[in-house]
């Protein structure tokens, strides 16, 4: 049976009407549009899905929707500050931190959620932490530089 | 892959919990939903009704109390290993909620959900179409087990990391139903039977884990060996507690077998004795033989005991290094 929810995504609410077997990846893409969030191996294990609720990294595509009412969702449409890029996406467009793209938001949102918790972390804990996003491109090496200039530019400026 | 359908509901206290529990067999707990939701869509777990619990307030939690270390059940495996006091005291169990999947599991997964996982198979977690390949499996509501092509009984390996950290911690647990509450070994907890792997009664919820005084008194460690060091299950994963000044050992063992195995003949050979290069080459050969796991991933039992053995010497030796 659906039930109408209330979800709090990039800083708008939305009133939607959800089946509990709704997987927070569904409703992103396909009730609210917000196509950013890839749907990968759909099963937790890629990261592609990646999201950030209350902060922190999440897997949306093992995440019910209705398990995400009173939280606050950012997805890669919301990460910019007033028409700024975040400084992840603008380091990894200067590094050149993708080639498909496809695990972009993944990437730029786990990275978010590591240098939300840890000021400047070291290479080794990024790369550690970030294993949860495949790449199939395999451009690893640009995404880490790109996370490592982010890295340092957040702590240049705090 | 959609979820297959389900009621839901989001009880306020553990005794609405457990009545919805009591009320529907066939209702499951959702925590942090990393095992569950990809079982579900795998459709091998089809629970009638989902129990969110994390509105039950006060179940995520980690205090000390007179040298007794309780942790909350919605505890998220990323707390565990990041306070302070559980790094200093109890290694092993720092090592092992950092090895579970990815950062994301971390941050999602519970440590009441990943005691209480189900077993894993090379049959059992797979997606609808290729299991349909042969008859449904024993685990998956069949007949029969493909691994030792038996009927009626389940070989499924019990492949978490919380509980072999917990086991050679001798940690207790409480189980907390309607009318009821329960304090028991964790070991006695796993019930041995790949099909239904823990020894729940009717209606009733992890509420707490408990680490004795004792286990902080010792030096512990978790070694995984997986294929990859990040998203991976465990080929073999290796607990061990020592405390040299008292000579006593602690070992266990987890993949190897339908639960977390406590390695009593290593831990009967080594207590009372210092650890020598003899003393670890001999226990290194009994923890070899001390499991006989089965073919439930595409490892062989052989390879996984020799990696039993392996993951215990260098154990020792890192207690042997500390203590110069």
């Amino acid at each position: 049976m659906k039930s109408a929810i209330k979800l709090k995504v990039n800083g708008d609410d939305h009133e939607l009407l959800v089946s509990p077997n709704n997987t927070l990846l569904e409703v992103l893409r396909e009730k609210l549009g917000l196509t950013g969030t890839k749907q990968g191996c759909d099963l937790g294990a890629c990261g592609a899905c990646t999201v950030l609720v209350d902060g922190e990294s999440r897997l949306s595509c093992i995440m019910l929707a209705v398990d995400a009412v009173g939280k606050e969702i950012i997805t890669i449409e919301g990460i910019e500050e007033n028409g700024h890029l975040d400084p992840l996406q603008a380091a990894f467009v200067e590094k050149g931190g993708l080639q498909c793209g496809f695990c972009t938001p993944g990437m730029i949102l786990t990275a978010r959620s590591i240098l939300n918790e840890e000021a400047r972390p070291t290479e080794e804990t990024i790369k550690r932490k970030m294993a949860g996003n495949l790449c199939r491109c395999t451009g690893y090496k640009k995404i880490v530089e790109a996370v490592m200039t982010a890295n340092e530019q957040t702590g240049e400026g705090a | 892959m959609r979820l297959p359908k389900f009621r839901y509901m989001e009880p306020k206290s553990i005794k609405e919990a457990s009545t919805i529990l009591l009320d529907e067999p066939g209702a499951k707990i959702l925590a942090g939903g990393t095992d569950i939701l990809p079982n579900m869509k795998h459709k091998v777990e089809l629970p009638s009704v989902v129990v969110n619990i994390k509105k039950i307030p006060e179940l995520d939690f980690i205090r000390k109390d007179n040298g007794v270390t309780r942790i909350g059940p919605l505890t998220s495996l990323k707390k565990i290993y990041q306070n302070e006091s559980v790094k200093a005291g109890l290694p092993a169990l720092a090592s092992a909620a950092s090895s579970v999947g990815s950062y994301h599991h971390q941050n999602m997964g519970t440590i009441g959900g990943n005691i209480c996982q189900q077993n894993r198979c090379k049959y059992f977690n797979q997606s609808q179409w290729w299991r349909s390949a042969r008859p449904l499996c024993v685990k998956a509501g069949g007949e029969i087990c493909h691994v030792v092509n038996r009927e009626e009984i389940c070989y499924s390996a019990y492949s978490g990391d919380m509980a072999p950290a917990l086991l050679a911690l001798n940690a207790r647990i409480i189980l907390e139903s309607k009318e009821d509450s329960r304090e028991i070994p964790l070991e006695t907890f796993f019930s041995g039977d790949g099909k239904a792997p823990l020894n729940f009664k009717r209606g009733e919820i992890l509420t707490e884990i408990i680490v004795p005084e004792g286990s902080s008194r010792g030096f512990s460690s978790y070694l995984k060996f997986a294929n990859r060091e990040s998203i991976d299950f465990p080929i073999v994963g290796t607990a061990f507690w020592a405390s040299t000044g008292e000579k006593e050992y602690r070992v266990a063992f987890t993949a190897v077998d339908r639960r977390p195995l406590r390695g009593r003949d290593v831990e009967n050979f080594l207590n009372g004795k210092d650890l020598s290069d003899e003393v670890r080459e001999e226990a290194v050969s009994i923890a070899s033989k001390a499991a006989t796991p089965v073919k439930t991933s595409v490892y062989s039992p052989s390879y996984k005991r020799n990696i039993m053995g392996r993951l215990l010497r260098v154990a020792i030796d890192e207690v042997m290094r500390r203590e110069g």
